[in-house]
């Protein structure tokens, strides 16, 4: 069986520049739409709109910080995003097995009885 | 790159028309995935399926509704979405199985969409689910006594 396991497929941490300012925001202990945007390759009004997207799923928190905001990542809804994808996928695995086991034992006892004149013990 | 989806594929040495069973028909459902599952495996078809005693108060469940059953080639379907709502892209998850005949088998390609457009309560939905529909440990020996059962002449 092939497994895809996309990136950590996410819809918010699922874009590159996002998980980028996750790491940075993790290694930094939190930044700023300025001080992240001097560290990426976009503006800052583009890192203002990613910071939206990671706000709305929880993953950031942003504090007034003088005229600007400051956001830190919350590390529990990180790691819940990260295990809630790889368990559904697990689970998926499961279900799967549990399918082809079925169709192939539907197959098998069909296959015996279109030849049970057969000796195919 | 779809970021919201997760894709599967597996070799099944059944023919498509019995895996097409197995994906569709609510006998077969119940055996490798819910507790229960009523679901008229037509395009349009309603549905419902459950986890857990039904008498317990941590019984859980989801309507489904069919969107292509064109056998044996594709079964698909949307679940986990609001009882009374209709199914939609904005407010559910498409499960959707395409069956390839492959030697004398079939490769069943398996994928389910919709986590970006359905974001976090989903997941937080579908984490429940896992709680019950998680683990060999469960599924196994029911797997095992039905696999037994079908083989019985």
């Amino acid at each position: 069986m092939s497994v895809t396991v996309d990136d950590d497929l996410w819809s918010a941490v699922g874009d590159p520049i996002r998980r980028r300012m996750l790491d940075l925001l993790l290694a930094g202990g939190g930044g700023t739409a300025t001080t992240l945007s001097e560290q990426l390759p976009v503006t800052r009004q583009a890192v203002t709109k990613h910071l939206g997207v990671l706000g709305r799923v929880g993953l950031v928190h942003g504090t007034p910080s003088g005229r600007e905001r400051l956001y830190h990542v919350d590390e529990a809804q990180l790691a819940r995003a990260v295990a809630q994808l790889s368990a559904v996928g697990a689970t998926w695995d499961a279900r799967l097995q549990r399918i082809k086991r079925l169709a192939e034992t539907i197959q098998r006892t069909r296959n015996s009885q279109g030849t049970d004149s057969a000796e195919n013990g | 790159m779809e970021y919201g989806s997760i894709e599967r594929e597996i070799h099944i040495d059944a023919t498509p028309e019995v895996v097409y069973e197995v994906v569709s028909k609510p006998e077969h459902l119940r055996e490798w995935w819910p507790d229960d599952a009523e679901l008229d495996p037509v395009p349009g078809g309603t549905g419902r399926i459950r986890f857990g005693d039904p008498d317990s108060p941590d019984a859980q469940g989801s309507p489904v509704t069919v969107m292509e059953a064109d056998p044996p080639r594709r079964f698909s379907f949307r679940w986990v979405y609001d009882d009374d709502a209709t199914a939609a892209p904005d407010n559910s998850l498409l499960v959707t199985f395409d069956l390839v005949p492959s030697g004398t088998g079939t490769l069943l390609r398996f994928r389910e969409d919709g986590f970006r457009e359905r974001g976090w309560e989903a997941a937080v939905l579908e984490q429940a689910y896992l709680e019950h529909a998680e683990g060999w440990n469960h599924f196994l020996p029911r797997l095992a006594a039905y696999a037994a059962k079908l083989a019985t002449p």
